[in-house]
């Protein structure tokens, strides 16, 4: 469903030219959990924007279900981020102002979709947030907002999660909370692409590819 | 968005204060003007009469032989309603604007061992004309045999109400006494002009004819060249220079204020923009998050909008009161004397004009925001 196919990206020009992917493929079939591995600085942010259309690839295609989304302007990709791709941070970026159930609620709002209350409310529950709901993400624990997050990427039924270090900012024990809940999700049918240097979460996962300085070394 | 708020109310506030002020203005030379009363003399063409308008007194009173004939009061009067009506685009009878038209007839005369000077008037054009005159004792004057005297007239023949005077051999009744104008009628008696002609023997002539035609838009100069060039034997002056210089004057002034008032919003509007574009600069993880979960560029410029028509409206409100309450202040000091009273008609101006600026300001931030790339807002701070 999902192919990288010879992504390159760089990053300025001349003497101060970066690059950050270097001829990278991957291929993701449905029902995947792969985990992007490497150092800082390696490329896997860079790799998974590029999967979501958060950023373009200087060349290489990316084809989602059949259509490249690499080339796709501004309206095109808001409507696969309205279906196709949710997104999973490690900062959580919630919306600090509202409510874990409104953060939820949000992508359904920017789809014109006003009765979803109880889907969301729902999705929070399953994530274990059912009493959280009214809480701000300031009132929430690390491991609790992540559960707001990853709640409010399922709320649109993607075909496929991003997962940029999901559970960088948890201590072990939260960190692995959160990868059962990542478990769980892709035994519910969930394509997963997750970002991690954790090699102790990137076991679970069924695939891993392991990038250094913008190419692919290791696959398994 | 509170500084936003404050930038909007400044700028809205100087447009309403300036413009509260220069309405006041207008309608005090509006009211100075009334005070002038007529605004068109029609004398006979070779008279040495010389001019009293309205309530200023122009130097003495010398009454010449010459007469205006009695029926060009109606062709004066049929002149300047027709040029008024025309040039006010008035066609239906029941709108006409009305022109007043006072005929005068003066003749001196005694009283006892007074010498006084007598004036036959139309009373009810009189009065409309001399908007100022208050009765202080007594009745207006409604009957042939009544007379009405000025306050120091009545003061130096030693008259009250009920009195009786002889006029050139005709006896009339004291019906009112004036108050105390501070002009030539002060030392007058008034009685009808038909009193006057019988008693003088002027039968079927008049000394002078008050024209008062005062609208903004009433042509006073082409209503005195009509007269002249239509009516032989009188010579019509148009009064109005006074008041012209200063409508003018004032008009001078207002373009001023709103030149001023104008710069004011766009500096208002400079540091609206300014602080749309720290607020929207502080939200830009926020612009890509909303962005990352499926917000078009639309919909953000529209939570942008939303906000600034809130900021308007907040802005447009205060905006007023504060400008309302700014030319209360201020009115006094640029016109002497001015009663300045709050205009609801601006508030509508008001809220439109700080929803424009708000919305004007945060259009430009909002729009640059959505064009940052989502992985970089949200790399941001």
């Amino acid at each position: 469903m999902l192919e990288v196919k010879s992504v390159t990206k760089t990053y300025g020009e001349g003497t101060t030219k970066v690059v950050a992917l270097d001829n990278v493929s991957l291929q993701a079939a449905k029902g995947d959990f792969i985990a992007i591995m490497g150092p800082s600085g390696s490329g896997k942010s860079t790799l998974l924007n590029i999967i979501g259309g958060l950023d373009y690839p200087t060349e290489g295609e990316v084809v989602l279900d059949g259509t490249r989304i690499d080339n796709l302007d501004e309206n095109a990709l808001v409507e696969i981020r309205r279906g196709g791709i949710a997104y999973v941070f490690q900062q959580y970026h919630l919306l600090s102002s509202l409510t874990a159930l409104e953060n939820v609620l949000l992508p359904l709002i920017f789809r014109g979709v006003n009765t979803g209350e109880a889907k969301a409310l729902d999705i929070l529950r399953r994530v274990g947030l059912g009493r959280r709901a009214e809480h701000k993400p300031g009132q929430l624990s690390g491991g609790e907002q992540q559960r707001v997050a990853i709640a409010r990427a399922l709320v649109n039924d993607p075909s496929l999660i991003l997962a940029d270090e999901p559970t960088g900012n948890m201590d072990q024990k939260t960190g692995m909370e959160i990868l059962e809940l990542f478990r769980q999700l892709n035994r519910d049918g969930h394509s997963i692409i997750m970002v991690t240097h954790n090699a102790e979460i990137a076991k679970h996962a069924g695939q891993t590819i392991v990038l250094q300085d913008g190419q692919i070394v290791h696959t398994s | 968005m509170s500084y936003a708020v404050l930038g909007v109310v400044i700028g809205t506030m100087t447009v309403i204060g300036i413009l509260t002020v220069a309405l006041a203005g207008e309608s005090r030379i509006y009211a100075q003007l009334e005070d002038y009363g007529a605004n068109l003399v029609v004398i006979p063409a070779i008279s040495q009469v010389d001019l009293e308008l309205g309530g200023l007194g122009l130097g003495a009173l010398i009454v010449g032989e010459n007469y205006i004939p009695e029926d060009k009061v109606s062709q004066v009067r049929q002149i300047a309603d027709d040029m008024v009506n025309q040039v006010l685009g008035i066609e239906d009878e029941r709108y006409r604007y009305t022109v007043s038209v006072a005929p005068k007839l003066y003749a001196n005369s005694r009283v006892g061992e007074v010498s006084v000077m007598v004036v036959g008037i139309d009373p009810e054009e009189e009065m409309k004309i001399k908007t100022w005159w208050r009765i202080q004792e007594g009745e207006p004057l409604e009957q042939a045999d009544q007379a009405l005297i000025g306050a120091r007239a009545s003061e130096l023949l030693e008259l009250s109400v009920d009195d009786k005077i002889v006029l050139n051999g005709v006896s009339v009744t004291v019906a009112g006494i004036l108050e105390e104008t501070g002009s030539n009628d002060d030392y007058q008696v008034f009685v009808q002009i038909e009193t006057a002609q019988e008693a003088f023997d002027k039968e079927g002539v008049v000394s002078s004819i008050d024209v008062r035609a005062l609208c903004a838009a009433c042509p006073v100069e082409e209503i005195a060249d009509e007269i002249n060039m239509m009516i032989p034997g009188v010579r019509a002056v148009a009064v109005r220079q006074i008041a012209m210089t200063e409508m003018g004057m004032m008009e001078r002034v207002n373009r001023f204020m709103l030149a001023l008032a104008g710069i004011t919003l766009a500096v208002g509007l400079f540091g609206v923009v300014n602080t749309m574009m720290t607020s929207v600069h502080e939200r830009i993880r926020d612009i890509g998050i909303m962005r990352a979960v499926g917000a078009s560029r639309n919909q953000i410029v529209k939570v942008f909008i939303y906000e600034a028509i809130i900021v308007g409206i907040l802005g447009g409100i205060f905006g007023y009161v504060a400008g309302t309450l700014l030319a209360y202040a201020v009115g006094p000091l640029i016109f002497e004397g001015v009663a300045v009273s709050y205009v609801p008609q601006y508030f509508p101006l008001s809220l439109i004009l700080a929803v424009l600026v708000a919305a004007i300001a945060t259009l430009y931030p909002a729009f640059r925001a959505t064009r940052i790339r989502v992985a970089d807002s949200l790399r941001s701070l």
